[in-house]
């Protein structure tokens, strides 16, 4: 048999990569597939936690913040729990970053509240003297784009099988009646929040930026899966 | 003994000739260790190298082919067989049980763990943390609670803590009249006192009024008639009962300790709980710095 090998140079090539592959798989795909599951109790973002996370792409927040927690003590002590891979599971795309010109962002949820956040976006060095963060006050004015949010959540339920509820389905009708369930959670947010213009708009039945904004870095932390977890 | 020979030792007595010529010539002092060893090398090199060029000039003047040849050829050359060497085969032997091992303990089992090596590093830390501030004095203390609070503290409660102009609690007093009124109005079940809950409207109207009014102002002058009422949790100072309930009059120990560890959520808004943060001695020494803000 392998003087035959010997002969046959291309089977011989196909019976090296056969060895070669049979070893990454063994050693890769177990982990790979045990990472990119999502951490236990894990919820998939609101529609309109999603259209903060796009506020957060559009105005490049990883620009300066990261969202990835190392297993390193310096880090852990500042920032909390160090980050799984599970927990990144439902972020289409992961947010990491790789510039920390602000802190670390992955837990904010957990040492920040909404009204601390809705200072700090209108003027930063109110709250962090010495701050060289701008200050983001067109998004107390700019309206989410809480359509484009729900589609997306649509379209990861019909592609990657996110388990978003039986009521985020394709078409008008779904999303008409799917859009007073934004609306009160925005409404909770702003309920905690002072600003008189995003209070009077979303009762108004508006969504200002700031409100998905907020929405998307309360969630971010342990609250996303710790209340689900089985005890 | 045949002219190649000859020839090589003759080589060799002039190589190992001309190194003791440097050598001498150079005045090496041979004594240093360093320099004899170059020099016993350096001619160990040239009877070595003459050695071994001899037997493989000799071995390809006097070989000829034999053995076996193998099935294959390519254009014309063949193939002995040839039997493994043994070392070789001992060495693949060895490869075999090392991947058997590899496979199912070193791999799994055995693996390099960042998250290990991060826990270790944590529990060491902590461990010598914890007894090197045993028994830590109130300067280190002050001193270890002025930088907790500067890095998790000061985002919300001011570099100062006097709350940024009402964004958070102020450490300057204890609680506004507004605070008082807000808490009687509500009661409050969240910080995890022995006492546990404190019901709504304990007092209402004018007495609520007062008791604010008098908790405020530093607990000053004439205890109203209707504290009596918080007296009986509180204590009749109002200083918590030994940390049983909230102390009212200042941030003692406990307090402070149940407040990073449960959060609040008050008239002013919510405090997040710093539990997975901070560590007990942590704990105490911002309760230390606290106290100090308000004196």
């Amino acid at each position: 048999m392998f003087h035959w090998l010997e002969k046959n140079p291309f089977f011989f090539a196909v019976g090296v990569f056969l060895v070669i592959a049979f070893a990454g798989l063994v050693e890769i795909l177990p982990n790979f597939a045990e990472a990119s599951r999502p951490v236990v109790g894990l919820k998939p973002y609101t529609v309109l936690q999603l259209a903060g996370k796009n506020v957060y792409m559009k105005d490049q927040c990883i620009a300066c913040h990261s969202q990835l927690i190392r297993p390193f003590k310096a880090e852990t002590d500042r920032y909390g729990q160090y980050s799984l891979s599970g927990e990144y599971a439902y972020d289409r795309p992961f947010l990491w970053g790789s510039k920390r010109t602000g802190p670390d962002l992955h837990r904010v949820g957990n040492y920040r509240t909404t009204e601390w956040h809705e200072n700090h976006m209108w003027d930063p060095t109110s709250v962090v003297p010495g701050s060289i963060m701008p200050a983001y006050k067109h998004m107390f004015s700019n309206a989410a784009d809480i359509a484009t949010a729900y589609a997306e959540a649509v379209t990861v339920k019909n592609v990657f099988h996110t388990p978003y509820g039986d009521d985020i389905k394709a078409g008008k009708k779904a999303w008409e009646a799917y859009r007073p369930k934004v609306l009160a959670e925005a409404k909770k947010i702003a309920a905690n929040m002072k600003n008189k213009d995003v209070k009077d708009a979303v009762n108004a039945g508006k969504v200002p930026e700031i409100v998905a904004l907020i929405a998307y870095l309360n969630s971010l932390g342990s609250s996303r899966y710790e209340a689900n977890k089985v005890k | 003994m045949n002219a190649l020979m000859i020839k090589g030792l003759l080589f060799a007595a002039v190589l190992i000739g001309a190194t003791i010529f440097v050598v001498e010539s150079m005045h090496i002092d041979l004594s240093d260790p360093i320099n004899l060893i170059t020099m016993i090398g350096a001619i160990a090199i040239a009877v070595l190298t003459v050695g071994v060029s001899i037997k493989y000039i000799n071995q390809m003047k006097t070989d000829t082919a034999s053995g076996e040849l193998t099935d294959e050829n390519w254009d014309g050359i063949g193939e002995y067989k040839n039997e493994l060497p043994s070392g070789w085969a001992y060495s693949f032997l060895g490869t075999i049980i090392w991947a058997l091992w590899y496979w199912t303990m070193g791999y799994p089992v055995n693996a390099f763990s960042q998250i290990g090596q991060y826990n270790a590093e944590v529990k060491t830390y902590n461990q010598k943390f914890e007894e090197m501030h045993k028994n830590a004095d109130k300067a280190t203390l002050q001193q270890m609670g002025e930088s907790i609070f500067l890095v998790q503290c000061a985002s919300c409660h001011g570099v100062t803590g006097d709350g940024l102009s009402g964004k958070a609690q102020d450490f300057g007093s204890r609680m506004t009249k507004e605070q008082v009124l807000y808490t009687i109005k509500h009661g409050s079940n969240q910080l995890g006192f022995q006492m546990g809950a404190m019901p709504p409207m304990m007092a209402q109207g004018k007495d609520a009024e007062e008791i604010a009014a008098w908790i405020a102002g530093g607990m000053k002058g004439k205890q109203p008639a209707a504290f009596a009422t918080c007296a009986s949790c509180h204590g009749p100072d109002g200083k918590g009962m030994n940390g049983m309930a909230p102390d009212l009059a200042g941030y003692n120990e406990t307090l402070v300790k149940h407040v990073l560890d449960h959060g609040k959520t008050g008239e002013i808004g919510r405090m997040p709980s710093f539990k997975t943060m901070l560590t007990p001695i942590q704990d105490k020494a911002l309760a230390v710095y606290i106290q100090s803000l308000s004196n």
